[in-house]
């Protein structure tokens, strides 16, 4: 393991700056509905921070500590949790009504359901732009005499 | 109106890279730049010169909040559309990935085997 | 009861991720999950269609912000008509590619994929905001953009790759419209931009309908804008290029298309002339290069770009009888293309392939398909019982009324070119003699869908009998009419 991805000094900041990043993308996500972000925006943060890890240690890595299986259930579940939200709307008479109690201005708790959405967006879009990256970077292109093939890996453990 | 005039600009070279260019991936560049020129394009026409963020504090007299505050739809509407940008250079670039795969190449004139 | 409304896009993307979910292994499964889902959605369409057309519009308040502030969904005559037969024609081609689709990997992605592009649909078809309609279109386009490419062979990759690039080039005009829009009127409902619109210059408005105009006219395959359909929709799996061409085109283009003209630019009628144009351009040379295709999808592909042109001539005439008859070809024709290429992917399941030269007289090997396919060539040709001769015949009449009468010669010779190239088609591939012929007839599951698309076919005409056409396809032709949306009320729902 130790003999794949980028070099020492690369893999030394990304263990690093990893947990920062996250945790940045988990403020976005969190304070969206007060602050400038939201569930997108702090999503592709969450993601970049994968992405980080995927390029300075390589995929074996990142797919030992999110499989990219369980980053589509993932995907899926935030989708639904969105709908679901949507649809408790129903209740209090109208699709997406914000029935939860508004609270304080500027506090964490408040404006309702919005908090949720976000939650339940960042969950989707950071792991569903994470499938996306970890099957883009399943392609692999194999220099030989003839000229340049392609090879497409979906089992990482192979191509040692 | 200077500002308008660069952003058409930015149109134009995008098109140019769609239109013009044969490799896929500088198509994938020209889709890009296109997109970014209709969301700065939105958002130009939401915003006030010298304008505050759209976000009420306690602190700002509403008066002044509605004079200077810049117009928070257009932003919200362009997170939107930068979403379905992403996701069509998602697409395009699995695409290119699969087409050299099936074609060796990413020339648009050697993938040609449809015509009629 | 108003809650129907939202119903067939909250199922359908519900379905879409349950799917991916819990069925990503089991096909057979994910093929009843999603047959059931759509059946659902059918059911929830009719029941709010028939809620429509007796009481009239029904609006609804996404999140309980009332119309100056919040998102305004509407469901009336024309969009229920629409609605109704999106789900239609999706039910019969989801029972055909759960029997098609075994021969590709991933099929619970197939269905994921088709629940999101018909979630888009049917989002369209009931948002009354510009915005919510850009976003439903783009859902639904990259859907299928997807679904296009979904085979991943070499030429379905290159014709998804066109069809993208063009896509994009008309999104990014949609939107600039929308831009523009909102930076002149500052609103982006629909009825409130009508009222607003008069304020505007020409130049402004005639800038802002050629955007939105060439940007529908793309999708919809109009002829200057048509490159990408001939080889996305003859490329991609069966049961796509069916939903494609039946439904998907009507409800991004055509259906959009008749929204600008007749309800959005209601001050600027002018541009029905364009679209005249368009219309007549693309019916005189989608039959003419229909003629000689040598593979069968693409000439129905082309078939399609002439049929849709017959659509855009009766907008373009408008008017009572014009809008009539738009309507009226449209349902005839989604039911009639859509049993053709079930019907082609049929036997591309059998034969394995959809060359002319390769496949000939069928009639003794699969009588079944070769009875429901010649149904279907003569609907579109436009043989009396069916309905597309009914359409076709007012769209004609509308265009002497209106003084085109070039234009109805010329529909009269486009519609004998069809019937031409459909009768030469039929004798070669079907009724030609061949020596010892083996009995090979498709699946049921196949069958099936054919038959009921094949019965609808020749039955679609009983919408155009009297009493039966005031309840229905009248009601629809009066919003195309008189689109008097904006004396609602606050706080109203009807």
């Amino acid at each position: 393991m130790n003999n794949k991805g980028m070099s020492e000094i690369v893999k030394g900041i990304a263990r690093i700056v990893f947990p920062f990043i996250l945790l940045y993308g988990l403020s976005l996500i969190l304070y969206g509905h007060i602050t400038p972000g939201g569930g997108f925006s702090g999503g592709v943060v969450l993601t970049g921070g994968f992405v980080l890890l995927l390029l300075a240690f390589g995929k074996d890595y990142v797919f030992r500590i999110l499989p990219v299986d369980i980053a589509k259930a993932l995907d899926s579940a935030g989708a639904l949790g969105f709908l679901a939200i949507a649809l408790l709307g129903f209740l209090c008479g109208s699709f997406f009504y914000n029935l939860l109690p508004k609270g304080y201005i500027f506090h964490l708790w408040s404006a309702g359901t919005i908090i949720l959405s976000n939650i339940m967006i960042g969950l989707k879009i950071a792991s569903g732009l994470f499938v996306a990256i970890a099957v883009l970077s399943m392609a692999r292109l194999i220099h030989t005499k003839e000229g340049i093939k392609y090879k497409q890996s979906r089992k990482t453990e192979e191509d040692q | 109106m200077i500002v308008y005039i660069l952003v058409a600009l930015m149109f134009f070279t995008g098109l140019y890279g769609i239109i013009a260019k044969k490799n896929i991936i500088k198509i994938i560049v020209g889709i890009n730049i296109v997109g970014y020129a209709s969301n700065l394009l939105f958002i130009l026409l939401g915003y006030k010169w010298e304008g505050i963020a759209p976000i009420l504090t306690e602190d700002i007299p509403i008066n002044y909040f509605v004079e200077k505050a810049v117009d928070p739809l257009p932003q919200a509407l362009v997170l939107t559309s930068i979403v379905i940008d992403l996701a069509f250079v998602a697409f395009l670039a699995a695409l290119a990935i699969r087409l050299f795969e099936r074609y060796g190449t990413f020339d648009m004139d050697k993938i040609r085997r449809l015509k009629g | 009861m108003s809650h129907l409304i939202i119903l067939p896009v909250a199922i359908y993307l519900g379905a879409a991720f349950l799917i991916a979910l819990l069925y990503k292994k089991d096909e057979k499964l994910s093929g009843a999950a999603a047959i059931s889902f759509v059946f659902l959605s059918v059911i929830t369409s009719i029941i709010s269609g028939i809620d429509v057309f007796t009481n009239g519009k029904i609006l609804y308040f996404a999140g309980g912000w009332e119309r100056p502030l919040g998102i305004v969904l509407m469901l009336d005559p024309l969009s229920s008509i629409f609605l109704i037969m999106t789900n239609i024609i999706a039910f019969f081609v989801m029972l055909y590619s759960t029997v098609y689709m075994e021969k590709y990997t991933w099929a619970p992605y197939f269905y994921t994929i088709f629940m999101i592009m018909l979630a888009g649909m049917n989002g369209i078809l009931i948002s009354m905001d510009i915005f919510n309609i850009y976003v439903f279109f783009e859902v639904a386009s990259i859907a299928s953009f997807i679904l296009v490419a979904f085979g991943l062979r070499a030429e379905e990759l290159e014709a998804s790759m066109k069809y993208t690039v063009m896509s994009f080039i008309a999104s990014t005009m949609i939107l600039f419209a929308i831009a523009l829009i909102y930076g002149f009127t500052g609103t982006l409902n629909i009825p409130a931009f009508m009222s607003e619109a008069s304020g505007l210059s020409p130049v402004h408005l005639w800038f802002i309908a050629g955007l939105f105009l060439s940007g529908f006219a793309l999708k919809t395959a109009l002829v200057p804008f048509h490159t990408w359909l001939p080889d996305a929709h003859s490329m991609a799996p069966a049961p796509i290029s069916a939903i494609l061409s039946g439904m998907f085109i009507k409800v991004v283009g055509l259906y959009v298309l008749i929204r600008i003209t007749t309800n959005i630019f209601i001050v600027l009628p002018q541009i029905r002339i364009l679209l005249l144009l368009f219309g007549v351009l693309s019916m005189v040379f989608g039959g003419l290069m229909a003629y000689g295709q040598k593979n069968i999808k693409r000439l129905y592909a082309y078939s399609t770009i002439s049929q849709v042109g017959y659509c855009a001539v009766g907008l373009g005439i408008g008017g009572y009888l014009g809008s009539l008859g738009v309507l009226m070809h449209f349902i005839a024709h989604a039911f009639s293309k859509t049993l053709l290429f079930l019907n082609i992917g049929a036997i591309e399941y059998i034969k394995g392939t959809t060359e002319v030269e390769q496949l000939q007289g069928l009639n003794d090997s699969m009588p079944a398909t070769t009875l429901f396919g010649s149904t279907g060539m003569l609907g579109i040709a436009g043989v009396p019982p069916m309905g597309n001769f009914w359409s076709k015949l007012i769209i004609i009449i509308a265009a002497v009324k209106a003084g085109y009468t070039g234009i109805a010669v010329l529909c009269i010779i486009v519609a004998i070119i069809t019937l031409g190239y459909f009768l030469k088609l039929q004798r070669t591939v079907y009724y030609k003699k061949v020596e010892n012929p083996v009995k090979k007839e498709a699946p049921k599951m196949l069958l099936f869908p054919m038959g009921a698309l094949a019965l609808l076919v020749f039955i679609s005409g009983i919408l155009l009998v009297p009493g039966i056409k005031e309840k229905t396809l009248d009601k629809a032709v009066s919003v195309m009419e008189n689109f008097s949306y904006m004396d609602i009320k606050i706080g109203e729902n009807r």
